[in-house]
């Protein structure tokens, strides 16, 4: 198999080119500040974006559109929690990760119990995520305790610590879905679940634990983004909708499920903040960046595609 | 908020409804229902917006002034929805309806229907085009404007100016950054050479300035819309770049940033924003014109602007983490009205 039939190359050679063509502005002046910003930033993306390509591994019609929600949710409490004080980092982690799983497994009821589409269940439980969140603090901003806001916008061996967490999720991420049988479960599951089940995969417990991986993803995600960025606010989760679902989709894999792919993940995590970066620098407007992002993509995920058939 | 802050309030109520029945033209109000229909309340600005005019209304309703003060809010954000919600409202018998509209053009024939049924429509700062409806607005674009006019009194050498837009699409986006624009014109010695829209939200604007910080020159200012200068100054600080004079817009945590820097280094800056008590001036628009006041169809709402002066005791009566604010009286409400005639 060569360089170029692998799925992820697209998603890192678009952001190469982007971060390129950036520089090319510049005559090469401000490289390492770029490369930094967007691996910040790209990390918050990256989290998300593999709790949704687990779900999306699934297989059709497997989608959580609760993430943003529960991103402010998980934050929200996180930070209310903290109030600010000092040595609370590891209580506010924790309650993250907790409300994370309870979103999770809200959801997972939702679909389970009630045999509700996913994305009809995950969208309807995010109007719930959104409602607790607006109700427990009244859009209030509460500033993290000061350490862990140096943690979260701090650096260690010149990479961004948010970026050393969210390499760190990668590598395990794709240990379990390359190297254990859960991840081969959920594989399976996701190319023909009614093979799987036949064939004696134990197809429920693997959605449900997909279902709250996601959400705890989700809630590690908001935690960290609050912690960088000040304070949870009620809209911080917006825009990690449709780059959640985008990054996994550049990153080539497989929107039919059955078929993940952790390095793409990155690399369009990276991307997709590298090509805002090159838009505004250039100056281009609203609408021409809104319109050349969507072709962009359109054309990564054409690309990647074809590779692979032809693989 | 203390008890005898509420008594105070309350006093003032009962004066201003013995002074609203005094004036001998008006008619008596306290069989009166009005609704406030919101389209949107997902950030701090619009909590606040709904905090105050809660405080008003139930201040309002308790004193008799009027008999209903309502707050309904779309969950959607969708002028659809909010449509199908002022329906509701005419068919509940409101006899008022304060609207934040989700869209200037798309709920006119909703707030024509209202009209047609003898209900009274005031919109404020999402404010709705159809000519029956009263419409307080704030010149956006003058608040564009003033932050280069105030940049160059601060800056007369001039120098290069960052732009942090709102929300693509939305008008008041495109007022202020009209006003923004203006200004430069104004003062040549200014030159935009970067412009990101920030979403009015701070961790979108740290995002998009730290992108395009790299490509930029030395800035000397940065121009905003409010609810994105702590972001900017998280992003310049981020890259180890010198900070610029960012003008702030009001946020709790721009305002306590801004304290810690003059404290630390002497930083000065303006900060304005519409407040979000301006419901509470619609809400006393509206008695007033359900009293019979004769009230002009589009009022101005003043800015809230904060200087350097008023920081401190702006930040004391901020809540942590809110937006600072002030509560429109029905005095003040009676000035607004006086000076649009």
């Amino acid at each position: 198999m060569t360089l170029l039939a692998k799925p992820w190359i697209w998603s890192w050679l678009a952001a190469a080119i982007a971060f390129g063509l950036t520089l090319a502005l510049t005559s090469g002046r401000g490289a390492g500040e770029l490369a930094y910003a967007a691996l910040s930033f790209g990390a918050f993306a990256a989290i998300v974006g593999m709790g949704q390509m687990l779900v999306i591994t699934l297989g059709p019609g497997n989608v959580d559109l609760s993430i943003p929600a529960t991103m402010t949710l998980t934050a929200t409490l996180a930070l209310k929690v903290m109030s600010s004080d000092p040595g609370t980092a590891l209580l506010g982690l924790a309650v993250a990760l907790a409300v994370g799983l309870g979103a999770g497994m809200a959801n997972f009821a939702l679909i389970f119990l009630l045999r509700l589409p996913p994305i009809i269940a995950t969208l309807a439980a995010s109007l719930v995520y959104q409602s607790l969140a607006i109700w427990s603090n009244r859009g209030l901003r509460i500033k993290p305790p000061e350490g862990l806001a140096d943690f979260s916008t701090g650096r260690f061996l010149a990479l961004p610590n948010v970026a050393w967490v969210a390499l760190a999720l990668a590598v395990v991420v794709w240990v379990v879905l390359e190297r254990t049988v859960w991840g081969r479960w959920l594989l399976a599951a996701g190319q023909n679940m009614r093979a799987a089940r036949l064939a004696g995969v134990p197809v429920e417990m693997v959605r449900a634990a997909t279902y709250l991986a996601v959400s705890v993803f989700a809630g590690l995600a908001g935690y960290l983004l609050a912690s960088f960025s000040g304070g949870a606010a009620l809209n911080m989760g917006a825009e990690y909708l449709l780059m959640s679902i985008a990054v996994v989709v550049i990153g080539g894999t497989s929107i039919a499920g059955g078929a993940s792919n952790v390095p793409g993940i990155w690399g369009a995590a990276l991307f997709m903040f590298l090509v805002v970066s090159m838009l505004n620098s250039y100056g281009a407007g609203a609408g021409v960046r809104s319109v050349l992002t969507g072709t962009i993509i359109i054309a990564i995920v054409i690309a990647a595609s074809t590779r692979r058939v032809r693989a | 908020m203390t008890i005898s802050k509420m008594l105070l309030g309350a006093a003032g109520l009962a004066m201003a409804a013995g002074l609203a029945q005094a004036g001998s033209h008006l008619a008596d109000t306290s069989g009166k229902r009005i609704a406030l229909s919101n389209n949107y309340a997902g950030n701090s600005w619009r909590q606040a917006m709904l905090e105050t005019y809660q405080g008003t209304a139930s201040e309002a309703v308790s004193a008799g002034i009027v008999a209903a003060a309502d707050a309904y809010t779309t969950s959607e954000n969708q002028a659809t929805e909010q449509a199908a919600q002022i329906q509701n409202m005419i068919l509940q018998g409101y006899d008022a309806i304060i609207l934040n509209a989700a869209s200037p053009t798309a709920l006119n024939g909703a707030v024509k229907e209202a009209c047609d049924a003898g209900v009274t429509v005031v919109s404020f700062d999402g404010i709705v085009t159809e000519p029956c409806a009263w419409r307080i607005a704030v010149d956006f674009a003058a608040m564009g404007k003033e932050e280069v006019d105030y940049l160059a009194t601060r800056l007369p050498d001039g120098g290069k100016l960052l732009e942090i837009r709102g929300l693509a699409g939305v008008f008041v986006d495109d007022e202020i950054s009209k006003g923004i624009h203006e200004g430069v014109a104004e003062h040549s010695q200014f030159e935009i050479v970067g412009s990101v829209h920030g979403d009015w939200a701070q961790d979108v604007a740290q995002k998009a300035v730290a992108g395009i910080l790299p490509s930029l020159p030395d800035i000397v200012g940065v121009v905003t819309q409010g609810g994105d200068g702590y972001g900017a100054a998280q992003a310049f600080k981020a890259a180890g770049r010198p900070t610029p004079l960012i003008v702030l817009g009001n946020r709790q945590d721009e305002l306590k940033w801004w304290a810690e820097q003059r404290d630390a280094n002497g930083y000065e800056t303006l900060s304005l924003s519409i407040a979000p008590g301006v419901a509470s001036l619609a809400f006393w628009v509206a008695q007033q014109i359900l009293a019979g006041e004769e009230v002009p169809k589009d009022l101005t709402v003043p800015f809230l602007k904060i200087t350097q002066d008023t920081l401190d005791a702006s930040l004391a009566s901020t809540p942590e983490g809110s937006v600072a604010n002030v509560t429109y009286t029905l005095e003040d409400a009676q000035k607004v009205i006086a000076e649009a005639k």
